[in-house]
């Protein structure tokens, strides 16, 4: 009678429970199991900015567009990684089976409901292995976060020296960051991309760094009315004085964002872009300690140089 | 006075009322615009500048280019489509259509995704590149087989040309996200965010190619009866093709260089001053080159007052102006007796 009870209990647990080497829940909440660590793995290129540094090395990269025009993964190497797409929404499917991979690594977009690259890339890589990934989210710290746990999931090991101290670097970077904005009360900022017919001001909420950069005590400033997705509120450059921030900050996934910006007569019609208080805003591209440590020191200069007080 | 002379001096007195609604539109356009700035301070601002105002600012450097680059552009789309559709005896020839604007747009994003110019002052010369070489590439393909370059396989090579063009560029955009982020503006067609550089830099340009132009006028109305009846005149038909069609390809091509690639208004305003002047090119030009700036300048004047804060750009009104008069346009029986 025992006997069988173990008998019947270990038959359940097997079943229900098999021994599988690798699981991993991704941003979409499926759980995604197999047989053992996989190795070989297809990268979108924010995943491989995200993984790349914490000792993940993809056998292949996916990118949004030109690899080199991709500012998240600027300053990674990439030695010996394929790139087998540089258009959004497209992969070389033939490469990609060649490299005959175990996993395909992407960020889940939870408003499309698709992971990156979209649903044609995502139907023509799910066949070759299962496909998953953290979630772009609220946060892009938290986002790291899920990274970590994935690449660890995969056999990373964090404490190596070279991961550890770029995690060191953020948190002292974003300890300054902290007090920079603790010792200015009363500034606030303004995120902007600049194009030669308007001036675009983000909302917070579509951006995960500004509503990190909020979550931390930077006040920024939401726009009145954003676009139909949420994004963007598009200004005249006759009405671009419509905010009046302490501080700027510019899209910089390209230099010709602050250059459109710099060359219209009414961008200092903005007092912050007249007394120079403009830095960078890193848009949508972060995704590893590293270069968020970077970023956040640029800001934090530019906060500790501002005056909070340009604007009554 | 003879009925010819009664109607010229008709003629003459519609386009000097053409011009004072020009001037109207060109003050409303100095005075309409996102932010509210009374006509007494556009006035103050024309004639007493103060930099250290705002509005000044804004009517000197924002609404004054853009209203110039309005004007000059206008009158090269209207002129080059007048003279394209006359050099083609095609009522459907359009900048646009022939692959003019697709050639120019191709040449200025390869330049600035291959060799990395951001330049305007440079875009100009690209322009002209990609329209010249377009408008060659079409006519020769329209010129294959036995009757050569008839208006409809003019239009039919136009429209296929530009597809391709518009593929590549589109395939270009694609992958280079900087290169989009440098003509997106441009890509559509506006006349917002151009400095009086930009004036300066396609003026000679425009002012050479209106000369030829309308020194074409005559040789447009040779070939408007047709190759037979213009060669029976002693007209030497490929020497007054290829004229007009320089005229036209250097007016697009700078027009396009300066506010991007603009459809519809080459096409819809030679028919209205055709409607209004009669088939004699001598007063279509003209009449031609003083509606489109009208056109062109009050749809950039909508575009700027129906989406506050923002902007809807020129090509986008434009069209929507222009769109539905095109299809009027071809499904008219009367057009093949241009």
């Amino acid at each position: 009678m025992f006997r069988s009870a173990i008998l019947a209990a270990t038959l359940l647990t097997g079943t229900a429970m098999p021994a599988f080497a690798w699981t991993f829940t991704g941003g979409d909440g499926q759980v995604v199991t197999l047989d053992e660590i996989p190795a070989r793995i297809i990268a979108s290129q924010d995943a491989a900015a995200g993984l790349i540094p914490l000792g993940i090395r993809p056998v292949a990269i996916y990118a949004d567009s030109a690899v080199a025009d991709a500012k998240a993964l600027q300053g990674l190497d990439l030695t010996g990684i394929e790139i087998i797409g540089q258009t959004w929404g497209e992969v070389d499917i033939e490469k990609a089976a060649a490299l005959n991979p175990d996993l395909i690594v992407a960020e889940y977009w939870p408003l499309e409901t698709t992971w990156s690259g979209g649903d044609n890339v995502v139907t023509a890589l799910s066949p070759l292995a299962p496909i998953t990934g953290p979630e772009q989210g609220a946060s892009i710290l938290t986002l790291i976060e899920d990274y970590e746990e994935l690449a660890v999931s995969l056999g990373a090991d964090l404490q190596q020296p070279e991961i550890a101290a770029d995690k060191t670097a953020f948190e002292k970077s974003l300890e300054a960051f902290k007090a920079a904005i603790a010792a200015k009360p009363g500034l606030n900022a303004l995120a902007v991309w600049a194009g030669p017919d308007a001036l675009y001001v983000a909302a917070v909420e579509g951006a995960s760094e500004l509503m990190d950069f909020a979550n931390w005590g930077l006040d920024i400033i939401d726009p009145e009315v954003a676009d139909d997705r949420g994004y963007w509120e598009t200004l005249s450059w006759e009405v671009a004085d419509k905010y009046q921030p302490d501080l700027i900050l510019v899209d910089n996934r390209s230099d010709a964002t602050m250059a459109a910006a710099e060359a219209q007569p009414t961008w200092t019609l903005m007092k912050a872009a007249e007394a120079g208080q403009v830095t960078d805003w890193p848009a949508f591209w972060l995704r590893n300690y590293a270069a968020y440590a970077n970023e956040l020191a640029k800001l934090t200069a530019a906060i500790d140089a501002a005056d909070p007080d340009l604007v009554p | 006075m003879s009925a010819r002379q009664g109607k010229a001096a008709r003629l003459t007195l519609g386009l000097v009322l053409l011009l004072a609604l020009l001037a109207a539109v060109g003050l409303f356009s100095l005075t309409t615009g996102a932010r509210a700035i009374t006509a007494e301070t556009v006035w103050q601002a024309l004639i007493a500048f103060d930099p250290t105002s705002t509005e000044h600012r804004i009517v000197w450097d924002l609404r004054l280019p853009r209203t110039i680059v309005g004007l000059l552009v206008g009158s090269a789309l209207g002129l080059a489509g007048a003279v394209l559709q006359g050099a083609t005896r095609n009522p459907l020839a359009d900048p646009s259509i022939l692959g003019v604007n697709a050639g120019a747009a191709l040449a200025v994003v390869l330049g600035v995704a291959f060799l990395g110019m951001s330049q305007l002052s440079t875009y100009v010369w690209l322009a002209f590149i990609g329209a010249g070489a377009a408008m060659l590439v079409v006519y020769s393909v329209a010129s294959l087989g036995r009757e050569g370059a008839t208006p409809v396989k003019l239009a039919l090579a136009g429209a296929a040309i530009t597809a391709v063009l518009q593929s590549v560029i589109n395939a270009i955009l694609l992958t280079s996200p900087r290169t989009l982020d440098e003509v997106r503006f441009w890509q559509v067609g506006s006349l917002a965010g151009r400095s009086i550089d930009v004036v300066l830099q396609v003026a000679p340009f425009l002012a050479t190619g209106t000369v030829l132009a309308l020194a074409t006028a005559r040789l447009l109305d040779g070939l408007s009866m047709g190759d037979d009846v213009a060669r029976a005149l002693g007209q030497r038909i490929r020497l007054s093709r290829g004229l007009a069609g320089l005229s036209a390809v250097i007016l697009a091509g700078a027009g396009t260089a300066a506010a991007g690639p603009i459809a519809f208004v080459g096409l819809t305003i030679p028919h209205v001053a055709r409607a209004i002047t009669g088939p004699g090119y001598r007063w279509i030009l003209p009449y031609s080159m003083v509606m489109a700036p009208i056109l062109l300048l009050g749809a950039d004047v909508i575009g700027r007052v129906i989406a506050p804060p923002g902007e809807v750009q020129v090509g986008i009104v434009t069209a929507f102006v222009g769109a539905p008069f095109f299809i009027a346009l071809v499904r008219r029986r009367k057009l093949a007796a241009l």
